[in-house]
This record gives C-alpha cells, sequence and structure tokens, in this order.
C-alpha cells in the first residue's frame, strides 16, 4: 500500500524531475558541470552549529549542480525529505574545486567545516591518499542498506565510500546526421575507419570525467602497452578532444560532428523534452560502457557522527534512491531502488560494464594520462 | 598602500604557489625548473606553440583593431560615443560564451557558412582549428587595440599637424612625422597586452581548438588538477618569466619613444558621409564597409548567436522561457542556490569599488613610472605582473593565502568576501590604467608641470589640475577596463566568494550551464546588457570630465 502511494507521487512529479534534471548537463556529478561557490550561510551556519543545540545542523559539501542545476538537482528535495524526516538542518557548501578544496584546506593545516561529501569518485579519492597521510574520511560500516549496493560498484577498498549513484560513458550518436542513416561503429577498431573521419568528439580527461572514463575504457581495451598507439589512429582519424562535456555536447548539438562520448542516460532528458531521439543514439562500443560510481563519506573531524551516518542511511533507502536517480539522471547504486518502470524505457544499461579496480588505478593513472597528455598534444 | 594591497592580495598569495616549484619537501631544490626547461616536449611543443599562437593572434588582433581605431578617432558619426563605449564588450564576455557564440557563427552549420552557401560560395572549415583559437583572441583583443590606440589618437594635438602641414609637408608625410610617433607606443601597448593575454590563454584553446593545440596554462591546469603542484609552479614560473621578459622589453622601448606632445586640440573629424567623393575619399569608405563586413563576422555574429540562443525553445521556436527561468531562480531561489540580482548587484558593486582602487592605484603607479630613474622598467614590469601571472596559480595562491587564512600570533587571519574581491579586481585591472596613462603623461612636456609647481603648486595639484586633464582620455579608458576586468574577472572571484554571496554574474553564468544552453546563454545577455550600460554611463561620465579639462 505503502509502495503503491509512492510510486503515485513519482508518477505526478517525476515527470518534471526527469525533464529537469540535468543541470551540470546529465553528467552525474562530475567535474564538468560548471561548478561555482555561492552557498550562503555555509560558513557562519558552521561555526555558530554548536551554539544552537536545538536542530543540529549537517553541512553536506557536493558539487554545484548537485544543488543548483538550471533545472531541478537532486539538492533541494534532498533537503526538504531529509529535514521533515529527521529534526536537523542541511546546510550545503559547494567549493569550486571540489575536493581538492578540502585536500588543500588538509594540506594547509586549516580546519574542514563540512560533515558529509557527496559527489565522490576513484580519481578523488587516489588523490586523498596520494596527498594526505591520515586521509580526509574515516570508514563507514554498520550503515543500513549497504549491503543492497550493487556488486562491482564499491571503488574504495577501506570502505571509507559508500555508492549512491552510477553512470555509464557510452558513445551518443546522431542518426539524422548529415541527411540521416548515420550509424556509429560497434567496436573501438570500427572508429578507426575512414568513414567516421573527424566524427568524434571526446573531452579532456583532466576535469571532465567523460573524457577521463572513455581514455581509461580504451586502456581497458587496448592495454596498457598499446593505448597509445590506438590513440595515435584515433588522432590520424581526427577525433576532437574538446575541453569538457559541456562544450563537446555544444558542439555535438550543433552537429559539428555525429558522435559525442557522453552518458548512457542521454535518452532520458531528450525524450521529456521532446527531442528527435534519432539525434540521442546510444552506442555501447564492444558492447561495454565505462562505469562511473559517485560515492559519499563523512569527515573525520565530523561534530555529528550520528546523524552524518543517519544520512548515508537516508540516501540508501529504496525510495531516496529511486527519487536520486531520477533527479540525477543515473543509475542507482542499490539493487533495491525503487524505480518507474518508463525509467529503464530511455535509461540505458550497458551488456557489460568495465571499470578499473582502485589499486590498479592508484599504481597507473597519473602516468597513463600524462603519457596520453604528452602524445596528443605534441605538435 | 598600492604596495600593501599588491602584497596581501597579489604578491603573498602567488608566492605561496611559486614556492613549490623552488622548494620540494622542505629542501631547496632547482629540480622542478631544470625539468621543464630540459624537456623538448615542454619547450617545443608546449612553450614553443603557445607563443606562436599567440604572436598570431597579436597580430590578428591589431590588424583587426588598428582600422577601428582609425573609424572611431577620424569620423563623425550618430553613436559613434556609443559604439566606442561598446567596444569593451568582448573584454567581459564569459569564455563558455564566446565558444557557444563562435560554434553558432563558424561552426559547419554556422551562420558563416549559410550566408557563403547563399551567395554561391564554398563553405570553410574554421572550427577546432589553430585559425578558430586565433579569431577568438582576436575577439578579445582587437577591441582592446582598438581602445587604447584610439585613445592616443584622440589626444593627437592638431595644430602640430598644421604646423607640419604649414611648412610644406604632405598629409602622408605629417602623418609619418607627427601622429605616428604618437600611435606607436599605444599600437605596441596593445599587442603587448594581447600577447600576454593569449599567452596564458586557456578555456577558448580546448573549447575552439581541442586538446591536439593545448598550451602552457592547459598543462597548468592539468597538474594543479592532479595536485601536482611542484610541476605546475615550475610550468607556471617560466610562463610569467616570458611574460615579464616580454612586458620589460616592450616597457624600455615605451620609456625611449617618448614624443613630445604639446597638449590636446583633436583634430577635427571627418564626415562617414563626404561632402564630395573624391577617389581617396571613396577609397577610405569602401575600406570602411568592408572592415564593417568583418566586424559583422566576427564580433556581432557571436554575440547575435548567443542572444538568439537565449531565446530558442527546445523545439526551436522563440521562447522568453530562459528569462523566465531567471526571474523564478530569483523568488525561488533556496540561499545555497545562484540567484540573479545578487549576481548583478555584486558585479556592480565590485565594478565600481574596483574602478575607485584602480585608477587611483594605476595613476600613481604611471607618474611614478614616467620619471627617469634607474631600474625604472624592471619596476614597472613587475608592477604589471598581475596579468603575467597564470589565473590558475592566482587562483590557487587566493586559496592558501586568503581564504584558508595566515596564522599570526595564533589566530588565523582570512580575508574573503566583498572586500577581498574589490582588491583582487584592482590588482587585475590597475595595470590597464597604468598603461593606458602612461604613454600619454610620456607624451606631456614636462615644463607644464614645472610651470605649475613654480608658480606654487604641489606635486598633486599639478598632476590633478595639469595632467590629469590632458591624457583624460586615457584616464576615461583605462577606468572603462578597469570596470570591465572586474566585471569579467572569473577565476579569483569564484575562490574569494566561496561561502559567501559575494558571487558575480560570470559566476552564475557558469552555475545555469547545463544541457540546455538557454539559462546560461540567457544571464550572459543580462550581463551584457547591465555592462553595456554601464560603459555608456562611465564614458559620458568620463568624457564630461575630459572636455571639462581640455582646452
Amino acid at each position: 500500500m505503502k509502495r503503491r502511494t509512492f510510486l503515485r507521487t513519482v508518477g505526478a512529479g517525476g515527470a518534471a524531475g526527469i525533464a529537469g534534471c540535468l543541470g551540470g548537463g546529465g553528467d552525474g556529478g562530475s567535474t564538468d558541470g560548471p561548478t561555482a561557490s555561492g552557498t550562503d550561510e555555509t560558513a557562519a551556519g558552521t561555526t555558530t552549529g554548536t551554539a544552537e543545540p536545538s536542530t543540529p545542523e549537517l553541512v553536506v559539501s557536493t558539487y554545484g549542480a548537485f544543488v543548483d542545476a538550471p533545472s531541478t538537482s537532486p539538492g533541494p528535495w534532498l533537503k526538504e525529505t531529509f529535514e521533515s524526516e529527521f529534526d536537523a538542518t542541511i546546510e550545503f557548501a559547494t567549493p569550486d574545486s571540489e575536493i581538492n578544496y578540502y585536500i588543500e584546506r588538509a594540506l594547509q593545516g586549516a580546519e574542514i567545516d563540512a560533515d558529509v561529501y557527496v559527489g565522490l569518485n576513484v580519481d578523488m579519492l587516489i588523490r586523498i591518499d596520494e596527498r594526505l597521510d591520515d586521509g580526509l574520511f574515516v570508514p563507514v560500516d554498520d550503515v543500513s542498506g549497504q549491503g543492497d549496493v550493487k556488486e562491482g560498484l564499491n571503488f574504495d577498498p577501506e570502505g571509507r565510500i559508500v555508492p549512491y549513484d552510477t553512470s555509464y560513458v557510452s558513445l551518443v550518436y546522431n542518426e539524422a546526421f548529415d541527411g540521416g542513416g548515420f550509424a556509429a561503429p560497434e567496436t573501438f577498431d570500427g572508429l578507426l575507419e575512414s568513414e567516421y573521419e573527424g566524427d568524434l568528439l571526446a573531452q579532456n580527461p583532466t576535469g571532465s570525467s567523460t573524457g577521463k572514463s572513455f581514455l581509461l575504457h580504451t586502456i581497458a581495451e587496448k592495454g596498457a602497452d598499446g593505448y597509445l598507439d590506438y590513440w595515435e589512429e584515433l588522432q590520424a582519424n581526427d577525433v576532437r578532444v574538446l575541453a569538457d562535456w559541456s562544450t563537446s555536447y555544444t558542439a555535438y548539438e550543433n552537429e559539428e560532428a555525429p558522435m559525442v562520448v557522453s552518458y548512457s542516460t542521454d535518452q532520458v532528458y531528450a525524450s521529456q523534452s521532446g527531442e528527435d531521439l534519432a539525434k540521442h543514439q546510444i552506442r555501447f562500443l564492444n558492447d561495454q560502457g565505462y562505469a562511473y560510481p559517485e560515492g559519499m563519506s563523512v569527515f573525520e573531524g565530523t561534530d555529528e557522527p550520528e546523524l552524518a551516518r543517519q544520512f548515508l542511511e537516508f540516501v540508501l533507502r529504496p525510495d531516496v534512491q529511486g527519487e536520486i536517480a531520477q533527479r540525477n539522471v543515473a543509475f542507482p547504486a542499490t539493487t533495491t531502488a525503487e524505480l518507474p518502470e518508463e525509467f529503464a524505457e530511455y535509461a540505458k544499461a550497458p551488456p557489460e560494464a568495465v571499470t578499473f579496480t582502485y589499486d590498479e588505478l592508484r599504481d597507473n593513472v597519473s602516468e597513463w594520462t600524462q603519457a596520453w597528455e604528452r602524445q596528443f598534444a605534441s605538435k | 598602500m598600492t604596495a600593501l594591497v599588491l602584497l596581501v592580495v597579489f604578491y603573498y598569495p602567488v608566492a605561496t604557489v611559486f614556492v613549490d616549484a623552488v622548494f620540494v619537501d622542505g629542501r631547496p631544490t632547482v629540480e622542478p625548473i631544470v625539468s621543464v626547461l630540459s624537456s623538448r616536449f615542454y619547450l617545443v611543443d608546449i612553450f614553443g606553440f603557445t607563443a606562436y599562437q599567440a604572436l598570431l593572434s597579436t597580430v590578428a588582433s591589431v590588424l583587426l583593431g588598428l582600422p577601428g581605431a582609425w573609424i572611431l578617432s577620424r569620423f563623425e558619426f550618430r553613436g559613434r560615443r556609443t559604439l566606442r563605449s561598446l567596444t569593451i564588450l568582448p573584454f567581459v564576455m564569459p569564455s563558455i560564451m564566446v565558444a557557444i557564440g563562435f560554434v553558432a557563427t563558424f561552426g559547419r552549420n554556422g551562420t558563416l557558412n549559410g550566408v557563403l552557401t547563399a551567395i554561391g560560395l564554398p563553405p570553410v572549415e574554421l572550427l577546432f582549428t589553430l585559425e578558430a583559437i586565433v579569431i577568438a583572441h582576436a575577439f578579445y583583443n582587437a577591441p582592446l587595440v582598438a581602445r587604447v590606440t584610439t585613445a592616443a589618437w584622440e589626444s593627437v594635438d592638431a595644430s602640430a599637424i598644421e604646423t607640419a602641414r604649414s611648412l610644406g609637408a604632405s598629409p602622408t608625410r605629417a602623418f609619418r612625422d607627427v601622429v605616428l610617433p604618437q600611435l606607436l607606443p599605444a599600437v605596441a601597448v596593445g599587442a603587448t597586452l594581447t600577447f600576454v593575454f593569449t599567452f596564458a590563454s586557456f578555456p577558448i584553446v580546448l573549447a575552439l581548438g581541442g586538446f591536439q593545440l593545448a598550451t602552457v596554462e592547459v598543462f597548468i591546469y592539468s597538474r594543479i588538477q592532479n595536485l601536482a603542484y611542484a610541476e605546475a609552479a615550475a610550468l607556471a614560473v617560466v610562463e610569467t618569466a616570458i611574460s615579464l621578459g616580454l612586458t620589460y622589453w616592450y616597457l624600455r622601448y615605451e620609456g625611449r619613444t617618448r614624443g613630445s606632445g604639446q597638449g590636446a586640440r583633436p583634430q577635427p573629424r571627418y564626415s562617414l558621409w563626404p561632402g564630395s567623393w573624391t577617389a581617396k575619399a571613396a577609397g577610405a569608405r569602401i575600406t570602411i564597409a568592408a572592415y564593417g563586413l568583418v566586424v559583422l563576422a566576427v564580433f556581432v555574429g557571436p554575440i547575435a548567436s548567443m542572444v538568439l540562443t537565449s531565446l530558442t525553445g527546445p523545439g526551436g521556436g522563440l521562447t522568453l522561457e530562459h528569462y523566465l527561468f531567471l526571474l523564478e531562480r530569483q523568488q525561488t531561489g533556496a540561499s545555497y542556490q545562484v540567484r540573479p540580482l545578487p549576481a548583478i548587484a555584486n558585479s556592480l558593486r565590485f565594478g565600481v569599488g574596483t574602478l575607485l582602487v584602480a585608477v587611483p592605484m594605476g595613476v600613481v603607479m604611471a607618474v611614478l613610472t614616467t620619471r627617469e630613474f634607474r631600474g625604472r622598467a624592471a619596476i614597472d614590469a613587475l608592477a604589471m605582473a598581475p596579468f603575467a601571472v597564470s589565473g590558475i596559480v592566482v587562483g590557487l595562491g587566493l586559496l592558501r593565502g586568503l581564504v584558508f587564512g595566515v596564522d599570526v600570533f595564533g589566530t588565523r587571519v582570512q580575508v574573503t568576501g566583498a572586500i577581498a574581491v574589490v582588491a583582487a579586481h584592482a590588482v587585475g585591472a590597475y595595470p590597464f590604467v597604468t598603461r593606458n596613462v602612461a604613454p600619454l603623461l610620456g607624451n606631456l612636456d614636462p615644463r607644464l608641470v614645472e610651470s605649475a609647481r613654480s608658480l606654487g603648486a604641489s606635486r598633486v595639484r599639478a598632476l590633478v589640475d595639469i595632467e590629469l586633464p590632458l591624457v583624460a582620455a586615457g584616464v576615461v579608458a583605462g577606468a572603462a577596463f578597469a570596470f570591465a576586468i572586474s566585471i569579467g574577472e572569473f577565476d579569483s572571484t569564484v575562490v574569494l566568494a566561496e561561502g559567501s554571496t559575494s558571487y558575480t554574474m560570470p559566476v552564475a553564468v557558469e552555475r545555469y550551464l547545463g544541457r540546455r544552453l538557454g539559462p546560461a546563454t540567457a544571464m550572459g545577455c543580462v550581463l551584457l546588457a547591465v555592462t553595456s550600460l554601464s560603459f555608456v554611463i562611465i564614458e559620458r561620465f568620463g568624457g564630461r570630465y575630459g572636455e571639462r579639462g581640455g582646452f
């Protein structure tokens, strides 16, 4: 009974949720998304929080698009719902340099004034572990719902980070390009064919999660000793690596090229805003998509550890998981998420998900990326 | 005072980053810098290419800017002043807006190709090439060249030309001997600033060119993003050294080429529609018309595309929904979201604040550096450092130096919020005031000040009553630039506005960027409208000051 009520509510409100969602450009929380500062009361709220014992306050730090996308984003809904159920207020902080802001604070010995971070990925975790001896986060255990997280999404071997959603990076292509009849190749090797010359738009791996995921996907396919040769051919076939997701997607929509590296949830937005779906076809190269999970964790120095744990549990709850997935246009992290049936119609999951483990990345990712940068930027 | 502001919001923060290039694990080392300088990849592929594209961009900006200066300073037509005020607009355009406008104008299916196809010409492939980057850099910097040159041209004394003519010089000869020597320093300053700017260009390069055309700044960003500070700092140190070296070289040239202007009675302007159609008059008008077409493509096209995008709905029809979004966000936005009105109000407050701080700072520096003393050019070059240092590095430095605070006797001293933003903007802006004023000041006859002083005027009084009115065109141009720099600044603002309500219009533009470009472009158009109006007001006001002072 309860469940049915919920589904009906989603039916009414869900449409708006999906329609709006892609604030940061449906990039599900990457550094692609434009972020900026601008939370009103972060600083004030944190410092005075302890002086007001009546309502405890939880400072949740995240990326800008999570709370402030031009349409809707999960943040406001999350805050409102959480506050209505718990005797607490949520304050959002959205530092422009995201997790680097807190790494910097720790390095410079400045106090950290947030309790929870939402929007962590494996790259960020590696940066934290490389730069800070003590880390920023504590292991999270006894969070109910943690056991429901899908196999393979947990990216922190030390259990500090709890995944809350995931995206899959794939190609999006335009069937109607240049009069119609365009089809993206089915394999990575197919991208090297001359008929696809100048047809692919990708992104700078530094500062863009789609660009980074695509690069890692080529390494997974071609191997650490083969990906540079592959990219040499890709570059010879005139692939364009632009600044970030937003620039490349703008160019794609202006029909500068018929293929762009993007997310497999692309049609969710396109269908809701009434766009021609022929221009938003999904291609999983080699039948694979690169998984890009996002996680959350509790800052070591939090003065609200219990409230923070409750927040994490709240986010993993089946109804909240479904809501976040729709509002962030990503897949839920748990197997128990409640989603309307039409969600699966437009959000495409790959036959096979590919990803590197934390350990593989920690030892290699800087080297791989820098070698790629040097090769690609050689004039 | 100027020195203190510079120290707190510039030299100290930047030093906190640069120190990483020479100290690793607390020990002094030259390893990071040596490794950059001994890398063929960095030297040739990155620094060499960065300088090459900056050079091309400078040439393009000068070629595109000079005809503009000629028209603005030598012709009279309706709306000339407004047009002159608006030339500064490209300067405040957020780079994402320029990228959107350029794709729409110069892309495969862009306006330009539409026009070319319509008149039977083959389409051009401009995007994601070096050419696209160079044109975008000219979009930003040609107005700069035009502005400083116009200011110098308008300060050319007509009686000097008349004297030359009465002594038998042909118009060409009079131009070459009288006008040109006074214009060259201005052109040189425009070119130098353009080179320094485009040398540190970042968002435009990756948005319109692609990673294969990566510049130094792309690598600095990448290293800082990955917290590889030693390498980032080493790259930034080398980049700054090159930019400052060039500035120093220019300043020595500026010192040598002081002309001897006598005050300002501007030359009469021609009418755009000539009284009689001589071959020469017709030739000039054809040139103007051709230039108008280029301006239409390079400047009006991208801006118009942006306006159009802000008015286009998902189905392609015209709509006001994106502006309604701004209204709605204003009314219902939560406190942790960015709202349009505070962004507009902050931008204007910071702009005015910057103008009020940067103009005196810049003028004082100009007076100081037009005096002759040993090492003048070196000091002058150091004072110009704020625009030679990578914006990314300044941002990180401000985070470390000001936002996190410094331990002073056990208390953490932090500087954030409005005052810090204004100070940071003023530091970025005052070199423009100096560079607009110094060449004109250098052209003044020193006997003017000497006479005033011998009649009992103090140095300040002589400056305010005698010199400033004579270089009013430069002061007003500098003030407009100061305002523009403040409005357009992003890197420092976003860092200093952290955790406060000090966000500005460009920050709001970034924040509203989504899969649909409507909301961000609508905010971008608001930015353009607000700044256009401000420029017209600044220059009307400044123009009156100039006229009152002139004689």
